[in-house]
């Protein structure tokens, strides 16, 4: 039985429990909202991050780095059209 | 009849009339053809069902041969409308519709399916593989985008033609302004045809990232490979934007929300930004293989190897995150603030640089080269200084301050054609020529070919340049027609007879095409360039496997290599080789698609839900199916082998 | 067929490490699905006309409930790949199965979530805001429905055929794609509930 539940998944599973109560912390907690959102973007791109690296077995094999690249070049990509879009759309319109 | 009504054209006219009447013929025509020729198998053996990465690439050339003219007649229909003040040959709501579907058919179904043609055609050659990374889905990319692109095209004579531009801005484009189905067409089609390219995407760079032959390091890719490679890439994340877009167009008109409406919220301008998010990516997915085309052609006939091959990658991986970084600058006076303005200016004149660095390798390529003026050689020859002003123009438009003077102007539409016609037409255009022989075994005529080249830059230069100066002057872009006294008269009469001269250019591709199937020799052999590159390596025709022996490479110009230094491209004895089957479900699960659109468009909301099932029917089914594929025997190899190198 | 036994079976063939490859680049292709309408639903965020605002129709109680669902389904999924890879067929199955149906209890809490929203005067032709919410729950929760569909067919056709490479390639695709669907639902929960309420 022990074998089907490999430490390294029961962990990762515990963290990102951890984490998700962490956030909970901007609901439940009185805090500004700087701190609030530095709190979420710290959390969710952790447990992104865990998601990717241990369930994901994203670098597994010698496609690794096609796999990364692939990753950090659509995450850079996505932060610049949703940061560039509230720029122009609601920061500075 | 009530339920009749809604396919009815809102606003026909006798032109109409008779496209419905010529279209119709035709379909008949064609029907009837190949029901006399009993050609019903051989078409779905060997086009409808086929997965060979060759046979693709000819139907997107097809397609996009006949797109060229769809758009080419509308393109000429605006010039003519505008070539005297005050005419009547169109009405306001006709050359809406005309500027509109020109600008949706030469983008999206002209100049996307001819990059997919050299893609699909091309790179599989030239990275030494036997097909694609996943044949059965390139099929199905295919048949979604020529789908979409049919879609788009019954618009003209069932239900209306979209009318708010190739951009389609709410809230004009919304259901108020635009209140009959064209817009919804819009939506639609592109959306089918653009879940084919994302699909080509995937394809691709899985293709060129996993299947190169042996020995060819990411750094010894053709250059025409490395293009294809990062203009894929920029499909992969830009297309989606598009789908959303689109998706909630569609929400927007059909579904009653408010996304872009101007009450509850609604914010119009958003639609502006997210089209340029994807707008502007799009114009380097079809300018990126261009290049990639330029360099192949350029150092082939300069009898020189590339230069600065390294400069050249970086370039294009520079220019693939740059193309993300500005598509604030297509809507500069829309009110956001001196910072967002001052930022994409800035980014926006950064992307000239690679751009530079590029047009600065071909001339140091071309540099002690021994230049042999072939027709692909004079295209490109034609495309340097051309696309470099052109390029000169968008820095102008770049300067956030002084595009309020241009902007919506004629200044912007020379700008844009001026970058798009030598940048990538010419480059189309030097690729049929310089892979006709490679597809069809023989070679399309020299002379003609020369004549069609000059007479297109002749007409472009009259067509193009005289709108710089009409711009400049104020006058706006999308306007059907202007008074005599705004003084344009004369430089749009000019543009007219550019435009018709541009025309005959066309016409002559196809004569040349018709005179070169009958006359010219077919007695080729299968390097009849004498280029540098694996795609000249294999046999004319070429097999269905590509390579009887996967070749070993150790340079950029493995092809050069064997014939100058002597490297044995094909080592080894003939192996069995697995191919992909054919298959019926890309072309039926399209065809589903396509009823699902035209349903769609109309809300027939019974039709849409059938046709849904049938298309997950269709995934379902290909999810159970089990299809290893089938090996082509030793034995066939070494028939097809001789045969091949006996002719 | 080669089959490279120093890898995985569902890597074995080289058709199966293309279509894991392609697959990951697909789910490139995702990110930026999302991160649209991410980039819209913060441009329209504070745009609500004359509807309700994020804090008045937001409960923590369903929100939290979908979390802990998705969260233990993507710990599920992992698991069913690691019995797959030592060869426990059974114990792969009851874990996909445990998988999909915790994403159908998701989906259930969803739709009653929508239910709540749509009676409480939020649908989603209410304001700008409530349909770019709509929407971006929406497309998360297709996506776990079509991945349900998915999953199902996964898990018949290795009850049929056993854990070949050809079936251990799609369960480890389903449970990339899967995994990605978490990792969504953590911005979302972030972002636009947390967000939302804070």
């Amino acid at each position: 039985m022990s074998q089907l539940f490999p430490m390294k998944q029961v962990i990762g599973f515990v963290f990102s429990i951890l984490l998700t109560t962490i956030a909970l912390a901007v609901y439940f907690l009185d805090m500004s909202f700087a701190a609030g959102m530095t709190i979420l973007l710290v959390t969710a791109f952790i447990q992104a991050g865990l998601q990717l690296v241990v369930f994901m077995h994203a670098g597994e094999t010698k496609d690794k780095g096609a796999i990364y690249t692939n990753v950090f070049y659509g995450l850079i990509i996505a932060l610049v059209t949703v940061f560039g879009t509230i720029l122009a759309m609601v920061w500075d319109m | 009849m009530d339920f009749f009504d809604r396919f009815a054209v809102p606003h026909p006219s006798v032109a109409i009339y008779a496209s419905m009447a010529a279209i119709g013929l035709t379909v008949i025509a064609v029907i009837a053809g190949i029901t006399y020729f009993k050609k019903w198998g051989y078409l779905w053996r060997e086009w409808l069902t086929t997965v060979d990465h060759k046979r693709i690439g000819i139907m997107y050339l097809l397609s996009a041969l006949l797109m060229l003219f769809r758009g080419g007649v509308d393109a000429i229909m605006m010039r003519a409308q505008l070539a005297v003040p005050e005419n009547t040959l169109l009405d306001a709501q006709h050359y809406n519709e005309i500027f509109t579907t020109h600008g949706i058919v030469m983008i999206l179904f002209m100049a996307m399916p001819f990059i997919m043609f050299f893609m699909n055609f091309v790179v599989p050659l030239q990275i030494g593989a036997r097909d694609v990374a996943f044949p059965r889905l390139n099929a199905l990319s295919f048949w979604l985008f020529f789908m979409g692109a049919m879609l788009f095209n019954i618009s003209f004579v069932v239900g209306g033609s979209p009318d708010a531009g190739w951009t389609s801005y709410f809230p004009l484009a919304g259901n108020e302004f635009s209140t009959s189905v064209g817009t919804n067409y819009y939506m639609i089609a592109i959306q089918i045809a653009g879940i084919g390219t994302l699909m080509t995407g995937i394809n691709f760079i899985t293709t060129i990232l996993k299947m190169r032959a042996p020995g060819m390091t990411l750094m010894k890719m053709p250059m025409f490979t490395w293009s294809a490679l990062i203009a894929n890439v920029i499909i992969v994340f830009a297309f989606p934007v598009l789908a959303v877009l689109l998706a909630m167009g569609t929400l927007d008109r059909q579904f009653g929300t408010q996304f872009f409406t101007m009450d509850n919220g609604g914010m119009d301008m958003l639609w502006a930004n997210l089209f340029w998010v994807w707008g502007h990516p799009e114009v380097y997915i079809l300018i990126l293989p261009a290049f990639g085309i330029y360099s192949e052609i350029i150092s082939t006939f300069a009898r020189r190897n590339l230069y600065g091959y390294k400069s050249m990658v970086g370039s294009m991986v520079i220019i693939s995150l740059l193309s993300f970084l500005v598509w604030a600058h297509h809507f500069f006076t829309m009110g956001q603030g001196a910072l967002t303005n001052s930022i994409f200016s800035i980014t926006t004149m950064a992307i000239a640089v690679p751009t530079g660095v590029k047009i600065f390798n071909w001339l140091l390529t071309l540099r002690k080269g021994k230049i042999v003026f072939t027709t692909p050689m004079l295209y490109s020859m034609l495309f340097i200084p051309l696309f470099t002003l052109g390029g000169v123009t968008g820095v102008m438009l770049a300067m956030s301050a002084a595009d309020y003077q241009y902007h919506n102007t004629m200044f912007l539409v020379a700008h844009f054609h001026n970058v798009i016609i030598p940048g990538v037409v010419y480059a189309m255009l030097a690729g049929l020529h310089y892979y006709w022989p490679k597809m069809f075994g023989f070679m399309l005529n020299e002379k003609i070919g020369k004549w069609t080249a000059w007479l297109l830059s002749i007409g472009f230069v009259l067509a193009f340049m005289p709108m710089y100066a009409s711009g400049l002057d104020g006058q706006a872009r999308r306007m059907y027609t202007y008074s005599e006294a705004a003084g344009f008269g004369l430089l749009n009469m000019i543009s007219f007879v550019g435009a018709a001269i541009m025309a005959i250019g066309f016409v002559l591709i196809v004569y040349n095409i018709y005179y070169s199937t009958r006359y010219e020799s077919r007695d080729i052999s299968n390097d009849p360039w004498d280029a540098r590159t694996l795609e000249w390596s294999t046999h004319t025709p070429v097999p269905e496997y590509n390579f009887a022996i996967l070749p070993e490479v150790r340079s950029n110009e493995a092809l050069w290599d064997a014939k100058k230094n002597g490297h044995v491209l094909f080592k080894g004895e003939y192996e069995k080789i697995h191919m992909p089957n054919n298959s019926g479900i890309p072309f039926i699960m399209s065809c589903i698609f396509f009823v699902w659109g035209f349903s769609f468009i109309f809300s027939l909301w019974i039709p849409v839900i059938v046709t849904t099932l049938g298309i997950f029917g269709c995934m379902a089914l290909r999810s159970f199916e089990q299809d290893h594929g089938r090996y082509i025997s030793v034995k066939e190899i070494e028939e097809t082998e001789t045969n091949l190198r006996g002719a | 067929m080669k089959i490279d036994n120093s890898l995985p079976l569902e890597y074995g063939t080289e058709e199966n490490s293309l279509k894991i490859l392609g697959f990951w680049i697909f789910l490139g292709a995702e990110i930026m699905l999302f991160a649209t309408l991410f980039a819209t639903y913060f441009t329209l965020v504070n745009r609500t006309g004359s509807g309700p605002t994020g804090a008045e129709i937001f409960q923590i109680t369903p929100v939290l409930f979908e979390t802990i669902l998705l969260l233990t389904s993507s710990f599920t999924v992992g698991l069913g790949i690691h019995a797959m890879r030592i060869g426990r067929q059974k114990a792969m199955i009851a874990f996909f199965s445990l998988t999909l149906l915790l994403g159908l209890a998701f989906l259930g809490v969803e739709i009653f979530e929508f239910y709540t929203y749509v009676h409480e005067g939020a649908g989603i032709q209410t304001s700008a805001f409530t349909s770019i919410l709509l929407t971006t729950l929406g497309t998360h929760g297709a996506h776990v429905t079509l991945g349900f569909f998915w999953g199902l067919f996964i898990i018949l056709q290795v009850k049929k055929r056993g854990l070949t490479p050809q079936t251990t390639n799609k369960a480890f695709i389903f449970s990339l794609y899967w995994h990605f669907l978490d990792v969504v639902w953590i911005f979302i929960f972030s972002f636009i509930y947390l967000k939302g309420m804070m």
